[in-house]
């Protein structure tokens, strides 16, 4: 059986520590901070449940999911159509439990596929749904869009959100303990070797999409009503998967605190940058993602000060060996071997 | 419907369908050989798109002339985007499937990357330039001279690109390395020398598709992303990695989509070739054209 040991059980008492430090941070911030800053809150605790739940599953699987937006939308509607009947809490639930049936049934059909093949069908999926939606809205209630009459608080819609992220990332730390999560790595570094070994890898990658997809359902049906406006192109905005994945892998998606700190991060940068400059934010992001791929795989929070001096090892040795070759050094020497090399074949 | 309306309807079907094709061959090159799942490759046709666009309006070049040198100029870009990007990542993966997701990550930031800076140079309103409008009858259609020069075009240069592919060594050393990269290394290919390259003929590609869009449609800097998924819906028909596939694909979409925009609404026709797509890829992952051959 699997065994807790007390190494695990402190990290674990560490890491639900910090969350909970967190937690109060986000629940003060309406008390003293402006309706901006709430609303600069709101997004970055939108995008730290989305990223976090996301790294849960895709990160540590290595299943490139880009049907965020897809579970995103589909909450959103399911919660969208059911806030005037159902309680408020009822109505996210429903949001999430709806995402999640649709996760089940696109991963029976996707989740046998891996690398390239699943990331592009989970994407072409989403964007079916997306224009499905659309023509159903077009062609049987005939409108664009829903206004949404009531709405709760912003508080209401405020701490919601905030349950949602502390939800997630209490699921995360849970899972990265339990047998399920073990799994999930086994699945991601081979997964041949986890079905070997007994791991019922179908059951695990079904059970996996669909928590993602839930919390996306939940967040997408809590985020509707601050809107007040939906309609499919941006509730299934394919911007809102495409921002969780960067976020996520810039952060580092195997680690459990990396998605959170880029959520932060980013959602400071594009309140900042996005009004003033939205082209410049968007290509910050692009260049950003190359350069953590290419130099940081392992996202910000594989930051150490060991990948510092790496680095500068790494340009040092760049740099000494432009310097051989620029200077000519390089072709001096090959030209001395070269004339040795003549000179012992003359003299044998 | 009448046989002449019949053949209008395929006609700009497959017309378009050229255009499909172009890109397609361009991204099909890509992965096909490296692995490199470029999924900013529509946004690289944008920028080819706005290279003529500016020549033409401001210079005066025509866009005839502007064909190899959007050609020359995304070689050139896709050249240097290797060097800097995909080399390292060649380097520093452990194995085909990590390099695989990390290149269209990768890919994913050159999207951002080109797409913002189109709108940020050129802003975000539809451009155009008029050339070659003036109709040519062909039968007892009508069709504008820029789109018929537009298909032309892409067919000359998707069946060049096929016959240098299947004729010349270079060529014959590109489809061994698509066949099997340690057997083409095994015999002397030499794929540090030619994967840049082959990574710029694909930009240069999506380059001239580029050239030639702006000949015939208004230009945006958000047009690059249905293209690019078009052509994944292309080489997913034809399958990955097959360059006849890819044309017969493109062709077939083309014709595909005029038809079924024609029988239905065109809200429609989004819907259409995304449901072709997903059944496509979930029921004949291997692509509609392939024969059953060994597993290599």
């Amino acid at each position: 059986m699997f065994q807790w040991t007390s190494t695990q059980r402190r990290l674990l008492g560490r890491d639900f520590l910090i969350l909970f430090g967190l937690a109060g941070w986000g629940l003060a911030l309406p008390a003293y901070g402006s309706p901006f800053a709430m609303s600069l809150g709101l997004t970055c605790l939108m995008y730290v449940a989305l990223s976090t739940s996301w790294a849960m599953f895709c990160g540590t699987s290595r299943y490139l999911s880009l049907a965020t937006a897809a579970f995103f939308g589909i909450g959103a509607y399911a919660g969208a159509l059911s806030v005037e009947q159902l309680p408020w809490w009822q109505a996210v639930s429903l949001g999430g439990l709806v995402a999640a049936a649709v996760a089940v049934v696109m991963g029976a059909m996707v989740l046998h596929l891996r690398g390239t093949y699943f990331a592009v069908l989970t994407f072409g999926m989403t964007e079916l749904i997306r224009h499905a939606v659309t023509h159903w809205e077009k062609r049987v209630t005939g409108t664009v869009g829903r206004v949404l009459a009531t709405a709760p608080e912003p508080l209401t819609v405020y701490l919601t959100v905030l349950l949602l992220a502390v939800l997630a990332v209490a699921l995360a730390i849970v899972v990265r303990q339990t047998r399920f999560g073990l799994a999930l790595v086994g699945i991601g570094a081979d997964e041949q070797r986890a079905q070997t070994l007994g791991v019922s890898t179908r059951w695990v990658k079904t059970a996996g999409f669909a928590l993602t997809a839930a919390v996306a359902g939940a967040v997408g049906a809590a985020m509707s009503v601050r809107w007040t406006y939906i309609d499919p192109p941006t509730v299934f905005n394919p911007f809102i998967g495409f921002q969780t994945v960067l976020i996520a892998l810039i952060g580092g998606a195997f680690t459990l605190w990396g998605p959170l700190i880029a959520a932060i991060v980013f959602s400071v940068l594009a309140e900042t940058l996005r009004l003033t400059m939205p082209e410049v934010y968007m290509m910050t992001l692009g260049l950003l993602l190359i350069v953590c791929v290419l130099y940081l795989p392992g996202g910000l929070a594989s930051l150490r000060w060991q990948s510092f001096e790496s680095w500068r090892t790494q340009a040092k040795a760049w740099w000494l060996e432009r310097r051989d070759t620029w200077s000519g050094e390089r072709r001096r020497r090959e030209a001395r071997a070269k004339r040795v090399q003549q000179a012992m074949e003359l003299g044998a | 419907m009448s046989a002449g309306a019949w053949l209008e309807l395929i006609t700009s079907g497959i017309i378009t369908g050229g255009i499909y094709a172009l890109v397609a061959l361009g991204l099909n090159l890509q992965y096909g050989l490296m692995r490199i799942l470029n999924i900013a490759h529509g946004e690289f046709m944008v920028l080819g798109a706005y290279l003529t666009w500016v020549a033409h309006t401001v210079w005066g070049i025509s866009p005839i002339v502007m064909i190899p040198v959007s050609f020359a100029a995304l070689a050139l870009l896709g050249v240097a985007v290797h060097w800097l990007c995909f080399r390292r990542l060649t380097q520093t993966s452990p194995n085909v499937d990590v390099f695989e997701a990390r290149s269209l990550m990768v890919a994913f930031g050159l999207m951002f990357l080109v797409q913002n800076f189109c709108s940020w140079v050129w802003g975000g309103e539809l451009r155009g330039y008029d050339y070659m409008t003036s109709p040519v009858t062909i039968g007892q259609a009508p069709f504008a001279g820029n789109k018929l020069l537009v298909f032309g075009m892409a067919l000359v240069i998707s069946l060049g690109l096929m016959l240098w592919l299947r004729q010349t060594l270079m060529g014959k050393g590109v489809r061994a390395l698509m066949q099997s990269g340690v057997g083409a290394r095994l015999v002397g290919i030499d794929t540090k020398r030619l994967h840049p390259w082959m990574f710029g003929i694909g930009l240069g590609l999506s380059g001239v598709a580029g050239c030639l869009l702006s000949m015939a449609y208004t230009i945006s800097p958000a047009m690059g992303e249905p293209y690019t998924v078009t052509a994944l819906i292309v080489i997913t028909l034809g399958g990955f990695g097959s360059m006849g596939g890819a044309l017969a694909g493109g062709l077939l979409l083309g014709v595909i989509e005029a038809i079924g925009m024609h029988f239905t609404s065109p809200s429609l026709k989004a819907l259409l070739s995304y449901a072709v797509f997903i059944g496509v890829l979930l029921l004949k992952p291997k692509g509609l054209f392939t024969r059953r051959t060994r597993e290599a």
